[in-house]
């Protein structure tokens, strides 16, 4: 029995669903995805937007560090980037949210493919501290113009449906709609607008992965100097997977902030913004679509639930909520990254195989 | 002058606590091949652990069982988890030292609370010395001192004894050493002891006077970075040298640069190494002094 379906043409090699089992997968997942705002609780249904907005985040990274090989600190800043883009378009000329979120994915990726010619010849580590330069350089321009970005005390995100000026400040998308018996409020309509965007984005990089300049990527990160005797042109390849990956950690950063409306430089911008992606992409694995989704939702709803798990363990009750999940979350993936290299994908395969070879154990 | 004269000492003290956790990043990075972001937090931790030791021992005892007991659990680190790691993705050693140093973290504020706390010192704290025309505090002079002192400590070490030839051996290439009947792997965990050990030093003065102990004073090992970038990763000669020039180059810039900028010059000094540490690895990639790699792709 063979252990995987054989491949014999392209066209199979490029399905999106391949077998009975992926299709019966997707429906699942679009059934669970489409009733969960409706079973939740306020508080899940808020984890849940947060865990769309870490899918975007963590694909993007995906492409950068799991598909092109670049090992990034910097992908804080790229969200910070998105964020105050549109911050700063609905506070200072009213721009209705549908219009502002790709200019947010726009200006970040401008920034992105700046830093990817400038990284063209740092490779690993060196790459790793200047993307981290980047995260403080980035803070330091967001702080030094308070008239822009109203500097340490933060800036309001307003969402708009319409240009301001023409509606009113009425049309923001804060209200509550009842529809019948239907009610939309906030967290709920962010939901249905989130979930598009984050399947499109998951398309998108899947789209990436199987298409050549996804190709072309995986071969720079295995072997650049064999990629590039191969005729894939590596200068071509790490600013594609930069301008990709910036650019949707930029529409990240921009759910984010219409997620939390009010946001601040620092603390959400920081190392500890980039680590956390690391760890999502680490405990998903490294290198495939479905390390970055299941890793981003693993991670944001283990949050919530390792803050309960806190306050019941002896020594680190004296810590804050936050520091409770960190802490817990650090034990996952330390364990994680010893023990199971290849992280969530990893185990899945394992269980795979299994039961395909069943009975027989190899 | 006085100014200039007064600001390049103060610099060169800074540097000098950057120059010993370069030293640190450098001998762990050409030892285990891999960038320790925990070693932040064992600086942290060895400040800590001085402010509690204080206390029982005097002040130089103090400051040697900080530095052993911070070496010691850097080489408890190496031995349980980071060995395992040998031969891993450069990927994968990066995440595994940064949440390692986000436990280190939370131990520290466990043990130790989140209040600031003020580093003792046997001298008056707030002591001046005139040098020349200009006035410095003491404690920036024995810090001096001091890192200069460890500095040239561990140069005699490993150029000079048979210890120090082992740990070159073993950096140079783990197979032939190990075939020569040098034991590796207690080599290795020595070499991440004598980190942890400089790490507590430096944080012991990084510390004092001007600056408080807290949680976060792990953050200084992050602007040391520029200094290990430029200097290069293999070179331990060149990432000191850069250091101090790094220390330099934040006070002057500190007091030269930023009131020409206006608003964007506000706490610039402190990300000015990142800019220029970007704009040198455009020109040389490989940091001053780093191994050169001849690599056309």
């Amino acid at each position: 029995m063979p252990t995987r379906p054989l491949v014999i043409r392209y066209e199979d090699d490029l399905q999106l669903f391949p077998g009975l089992w992926h299709k019966a997968g997707a429906v699942l997942t679009l059934a669970v995805a489409l009733g969960y705002p409706w079973l939740a609780s306020e508080r899940w249904l808020t984890v849940g937007n947060l865990g769309l907005v870490a899918i975007v985040g963590a694909a993007a990274l995906m492409v950068l560090t799991g598909f092109a090989g670049q090992v990034s600190l910097g992908h804080a800043a790229f969200l910070a980037l998105g964020a105050y883009t549109v911050a700063v378009l609905g506070n200072k000329w009213g721009w209705p949210f549908w219009l502002a979120l790709p200019l947010a994915g726009a200006v970040s990726a401008c920034v992105g493919v700046v830093i990817g010619a400038f990284a063209l010849r740092l490779r690993g580590l060196y790459l790793a501290i200047v993307t981290l330069g980047l995260v403080f350089l980035t803070q330091h321009v967001l702080l030094a113009y308070p008239e822009v970005t109203n500097g340490l005390s933060g800036t309001s995100v307003p969402m708009y449906w319409w240009f301001r000026g023409d509606v009113g400040s009425a049309a923001s998308v804060g209200d509550t709609w009842q529809l019948g018996p239907v009610v939309l409020g906030f967290e709920r309509k962010l939901y249905f607008l989130f979930l598009p965007l984050a399947a499109g984005t998951v398309w998108l990089t899947k789209n990436v992965q199987r298409s050549n300049s996804g190709r072309a990527m995986m071969a720079v990160r295995d072997q650049d100097l064999a990629a590039e005797v191969l005729g894939v042109s590596t200068t071509q390849a790490r600013l594609q997977a930069f301008g990709v990956s910036s650019f949707l950690a930029g529409i990240a950063g921009a759910m984010f902030a219409f997620q939390q409306q009010y946001i601040t430089v620092e603390p959400p911008f920081d190392l500890n913004l980039s680590i956390q992606f690391i760890a999502m992409i680490v405990l998903g694995g490294v290198g495939s679509v479905f390390g970055a989704v299941s890793g981003a939702l693993a991670f944001t709803f283990l949050s919530p639930l390792a803050e309960s798990v806190g306050h019941a363990l002896p020594l680190i009750q004296q810590l804050t909520s936050a520091q409770q999940a960190t802490v817990l979350l650090s034990v996952v993936v330390v364990l994680v990254l010893v023990l199971e290299p290849m992280g969530l994908f990893g185990v899945w395969l394992r269980i795979r195989r299994y039961f395909q070879a069943w009975p027989f154990r190899y | 002058m006085t100014q200039l004269l007064q600001l390049s000492i103060s610099g060169l003290a800074l540097g000098a606590s950057y120059a010993l956790i370069a030293l640190g990043f450098s001998v762990v990075y050409r030892a285990s091949r891999l960038f320790n972001f925990a070693h932040g937090e064992l600086l942290s931790l060895g400040a800590f652990l001085m402010t509690a030791l204080v206390d029982v021992l005097p002040w130089w005892l103090a400051l040697f069982a900080a530095a052993a007991l911070t070496g010691g659990l850097a080489a408890l680190l190496e031995r349980t988890v980071l060995r395992r790691m040998v031969g891993r993705p450069v990927f994968t050693t990066i995440i595994l030292t940064l949440f390692l140093g986000l436990l280190l973290r939370a131990g520290i504020v466990i043990a130790f609370g989140t209040d600031t706390r003020g580093m003792p010192t046997p001298w008056d704290a707030m002591a001046e010395v005139q040098v020349g025309n200009a006035t410095v505090l003491l404690s920036s002079l024995v810090s001096l001192g001091a890192t200069t002192a460890v500095l040239v400590l561990m140069h005699a070490l490993v150029q000079r004894t048979p210890l120090g030839v082992a740990m070159r051996a073993a950096s140079e290439s783990q197979e032939v050493s190990l075939a020569l009947g040098i034991p590796v792997g207690r080599v290795l965990a020595f070499t991440w002891f004598l980190a942890g050990a400089t790490a507590a030093v430096a944080g012991i003065f990084l510390g004092m006077f001007p600056r408080s102990v807290d949680s976060n004073l792990g953050y200084v090992a992050l602007r040391a970075f520029p200094a290990i970038i430029v200097g290069g990763l293999e070179s331990v000669v060149g990432a000191v040298v850069a250091a101090f020039m790094l220390g330099l180059l934040e006070v002057l810039s500190q007091a030269y640069v930023n009131p020409h900028l206006g608003a964007f010059g506000h706490n610039f000094h402190a990300v000015f190494p990142y800019a220029a540490m970007i704009l040198f690895l455009v020109l040389r990639p490989r940091g001053l002094w780093g191994e050169h790699e001849v690599r056309r792709v």
